[in-house]
């Protein structure tokens, strides 16, 4: 049986199951009383209207969901590669900064988890050669439309706030998040152009 | 139309909060304390989730025509044509006004109310300008607020990250609700919840109410801005029915928690 534990009186935890994120969104949002969804790296919660009624066969069945039958929405954004950390970046890699922009560039990026600020998306895909840990020190104030690396992930900071990635450009004409909600949502790809 | 003389503090417009949009980290916002909100709402014969005015610190307002208001603590009166209203959070964090029609606010992402954190409205500021809505008359009884007594806590789910003794550490004093809190989270003082050394701290899905603690100890309740995932272990989850009671407390006042293990 799965394991899950209570987050509370009205929400679940359990493992992150290794299936499609889009899928695993739509699977659960359909269960009867859940109103929310938080899928994190490795954990999952179901967010209910009331006490959580658990079913842990709906539990279990998420481990074979099969990906949904459209394709995923797929959006280039325009970016400029002038951000403050590029010669860090280059610096801690050993590579030249032409190379960490190019390697940034040609990649094919995915979103695979939602959170820290509304609409900011954990992009998968990154080169590993440019995996490496966040700042000792945040900065008090990243501002929004900031291009950032961290760990094996890239991300766009959807608004001002404080932040402790490093920062590699800033993205042109595009508002991540706005009235109609984020640009980027759970299981959409994404490249870069400058 | 209400007209804002002036703001101290955070003054913005709530409702109940949005559903649907933490899977896009957009938590559910909405009133501090539901419960005062409702009470706001009924005393102006509103739906319980018409829009109004959220003070946490003090409120002058003028009213631009006659107009029908109520707060969740002297019920309804008629505001004549250019008369002022102070309304002041304390003794409580944060006091309610509601209009007759509720404020005029767009809906956007399925709620009204202002959303700092995505930038959905702003504070409210000295000249700011008011509509009010049409809502229709909705009777409703006001239910009283009892606003004393202990916090009830679910454990978990992170027990593994804290020292075995942390839960009896948090029941044992009462903790102090610290000035720098806000509608994202309320900081408390208070002695420190110690973490097992063992712990690797991940990011997970959070909830409102959640007993965050960061590596000093000093607990961090999610508020209903949180972000909808965060890297500190969670010791415990205040209890649905306790939330409104919690946000409450006034900053420097004390808190008692009791944990259901």
């Amino acid at each position: 049986m799965p394991e899950w534990v209570p987050l509370g009186d009205r929400a679940i935890r359990f493992a992150r199951p290794n299936v499609s994120v889009r899928a695993l969104v739509r699977a659960i949002r359909a269960w009867p009383e859940v109103i929310d969804v938080v899928v994190a790296r490795d954990d999952v919660a179901a967010y209910f209207a009331g006490s959580p009624r658990i079913d842990e066969t709906r539990i279990s069945a998420l481990a074979t969901l099969v990906d949904i039958d459209e394709p995923a929405r797929e959006h280039v954004l325009r970016v400029r590669y002038d951000g403050a950390d590029l010669d860090h970046v280059a610096q801690t890699t050993g590579l030249s900064v032409d190379e960490v922009i190019e390697l940034h560039r040609s990649a094919s990026y995915t979103v695979e988890t939602m959170g820290f600020a509304p609409g900011f998306a954990y992009l998968t895909g990154l080169d590993a050669r440019l995996h490496i840990p966040r700042r000792t020190t945040p900065r008090p104030c990243v501002p929004a439309g900031s291009l950032a690396i961290a760990g094996p992930y890239s991300a766009v900071y959807p608004f001002d706030s404080p932040g402790g990635w490093h920062l590699i450009g800033s993205v042109v004409h595009a508002r991540m998040f706005d009235e109609h909600g984020p640009l980027l949502a759970l299981g959409d790809r994404v490249r870069f152009a400058p | 139309m209400i007209s804002i003389v002036r703001a101290v503090g955070l003054c913005t417009i709530q409702d109940l909060g949005r559903r649907g949009h933490m899977h896009e980290a957009v938590p559910p916002g909405g009133a501090l304390v539901p419960q005062l909100l409702v009470a706001a709402n009924r005393g102006a014969r509103n739906p319980d989730n018409a829009p109004a005015i959220e003070v946490l610190g003090r409120l002058v307002l003028r009213a631009e025509r006659s107009l029908h208001v109520a707060t969740d603590r002297d019920g309804s009166r008629i505001l004549a044509a250019g008369a002022e209203l102070e309304i002041t959070s304390e003794p409580r964090r944060c006091a309610y006004l509601a209009v007759r029609g509720g404020i005029e606010a767009p809906v956007v992402l399925g709620g009204r109310g202002t959303l700092l954190c995505a930038k959905l409205g702003a504070p409210l500021r000295a000249g700011d300008q008011l509509a009010v809505a049409d809502e229709p008359e909705t009777p409703g009884s006001i239910e009283p607020f009892r606003g004393d007594g202990t916090i009830h806590v679910i454990a978990g789910p992170d027990l593994d990250a804290f020292a075995s003794d942390a839960l009896a550490t948090l029941e044992q004093t009462a903790y102090r609700i610290e000035p720098t809190s806000d509608r994202v989270g309320t900081r408390l003082a208070g002695p420190a919840l110690p973490r097992s050394a063992a712990y690797r701290e991940r990011s997970a899905p959070m909830v409102i109410g959640a007993i965050e603690v960061p590596r000093d100890g000093q607990p961090i309740i999610l508020g209903p801005e949180h972000p909808t995932t965060g890297g500190y272990p969670v010791l415990g989850v205040i209890a649905s029915a306790d939330l409104g009671r919690f946000f409450a407390i006034r900053i420097g006042g004390s808190v008692r928690f009791t944990a259901a293990r």
